[in-house]
């Protein structure tokens, strides 16, 4: 210690000491005037802090991203598995809302007609590799699904129930080439059978050469003894065109089916017929044609200078 | 010349001071961050006389009681303020080795306020301060001081540089 001025510090340093003591000493007691000071240096440096806070914003999220930043990759990682989570509960939602659809749809045409039915879900689409249209449904004989049981989708037939087990059961599409099913033609009563060709147009031949059949018709099941395989009275398709060649027996055409066999999710399978015929109660309503807009364009020819 | 420098003092200080309330306070660092404003006020007194280091002290102090983030009461930075700057240029006054040093310079700002934190505690626990886990506090003070390492080289140029043009007497570091 070099330094010359001691005793002047000294006395400095005593002084400021003792002041400090006594604002200490004052805040301990109470002062309002120390409170006033502070709130007032608060009221000076609040408009210099949000400046601040704008100001550095973008930094200061950076220096905070820098040093949170284990916390912060976790915390994206969480995020996105949440949003994961998320999208695959949004579309299963969506299967949901489909098949609520479709199910409402089955229930609409059981209903209608009184069948007994045990709603069923598909849960897996048959191989194509035996060039066989089938689809497995999640209940079987423990549902009481047995064997040649007529399946319906929400706007007509879907099948038949080729196997059964306990739990599944294996179900013919109706666009399989080996199904065969009895229809009539609504109004008219004509018969006729009604193959699969492996497609969502089946191939119609009708029974009677003096019956005549034409496009838009609709065709219903006609029904099995002891109602199985099929009961009386479920859409099947409407016809699509007639085949009037020369030489034939009777009159064949194509029909297209109402069922979508691309977008099968709930199926009904009739585990009990009706007491009566629902006849053509079944009938789906004709759509509606979309009307076309029509323009009309008035011309208004302008004066043509005569020669 | 007291007058004049100390009048010359005063904005740097409330400058440092406003500085460290409106930015580096908004920063939420690891460790409990760091106090730019008393590492200001202790290179300031290191390099100081002891007289002004007091004063330096004192005015450091009083800012730093004004501050809505001080928990102890109104005087209590004052009173350890105005003994630690007092007793690190007093310590180191006329020793180029110390104050002529920025290592010296570093050292001492560092072990100064890694005093006054503790000297602060322990003040505000005789006062009746609420101070905190044990483990929360020794991360702080370590936290704190490892702040105070690595930001002093970082200013120690600038403040030396603008103690050098208030008080005319030394050779910037």
């Amino acid at each position: 210690m070099r330094y010359g001025g001691e005793s002047r510090t000294r006395l400095l340093l005593i002084i400021l000491i003792v002041t400090a003591l006594f604002l200490i000493t004052l805040d301990l007691r109470g002062v309002s005037i120390l409170n006033g000071a502070r709130q007032g240096t608060q009221t000076v440096l609040s408009p210099f802090q949000k400046a601040g806070s704008v100001v550095i914003s973008p930094f200061k999220n950076f220096v905070t991203d820098v040093t949170h930043l284990g916390r912060t990759r976790s915390q994206i990682e969480k995020l996105r598995a949440d949003n994961a989570k998320l999208r695959a509960t949004l579309l299963n939602r969506k299967n949901a809302d489909a098949q609520l659809q479709q199910l409402k749809s089955v229930l609409d045409l059981a209903g209608t007609a009184s069948y007994k039915i045990v709603n069923v879900r598909v849960i897996s689409q048959g191989s194509s590799q035996s060039f066989s249209q089938t689809v497995t449904i999640d209940s079987g004989s423990n549902a009481g699904i047995k064997k040649n049981m007529t399946v319906l989708s929400q706007t007509g037939i879907a099948g038949v129930v080729k196997e059964v087990y306990p739990t599944t059961a294996l179900v013919m599409l109706a666009t399989d080439p080996s199904f065969k099913i009895g229809v009539r033609i609504a109004g008219t009563q004509q018969i006729g059978i009604l193959s699969g060709r492996g497609t969502r147009s089946g191939s119609l031949q009708l029974l009677d050469n003096l019956t005549t059949v034409k496009a838009g018709d609709v065709l219903l099941a006609r029904g099995s003894v002891a109602n199985r395989p099929f009961v009386p009275g479920v859409p099947v398709g409407s016809v699509t065109s007639i085949d009037n060649s020369a030489g034939q027996i009777a009159q064949s055409g194509a029909v297209r089916f109402y069922t979508d066999f691309s977008s099968l999710g709930v199926l009904a399978v009739v585990v009990g017929a009706p007491v009566n015929n629902p006849g053509d109660a079944l009938i789906p309503p004709k759509p509606v044609p979309t009307p076309m807009p029509t323009v009309t364009v008035y011309v208004t020819p302008s004066p043509s200078p005569t020669n | 010349m007291l007058t004049r420098q100390l009048s010359l003092s005063a904005p740097i200080i409330f400058f440092v001071y406003l500085f460290q309330e409106a930015v580096v306070n908004q920063f939420k660092l690891p460790g409990g961050g760091f106090s730019l404003f008393m590492i200001f006020a202790l290179l300031w007194a290191v390099i100081s006389t002891p007289e002004i280091a007091a004063l330096t002290g004192f005015a450091a102090g009083i800012l730093m009681d004004m501050s809505q983030s001080s928990g102890g009461p109104v005087g209590q930075w004052t009173l350890i303020m105005i003994l630690v700057c007092y007793g690190v240029s007093y310590l180191g006054y006329g020793d180029g080795n110390i104050n002529g040093n920025p290592i010296g310079v570093i050292f001492f700002v560092v072990t100064a306020n890694l005093g006054a934190k503790i000297s602060f505690l322990i003040s505000g626990i005789l006062l009746g301060v609420a101070t905190g886990s044990f483990s929360q506090i020794l991360l702080t003070l370590v936290g704190n001081s490892i702040w105070t390492i690595v930001i002093t080289p970082i200013v120690l140029p600038v403040f030396s540089y603008l103690h050098n043009l208030v008080f005319e007497t030394r050779s910037s570091l």
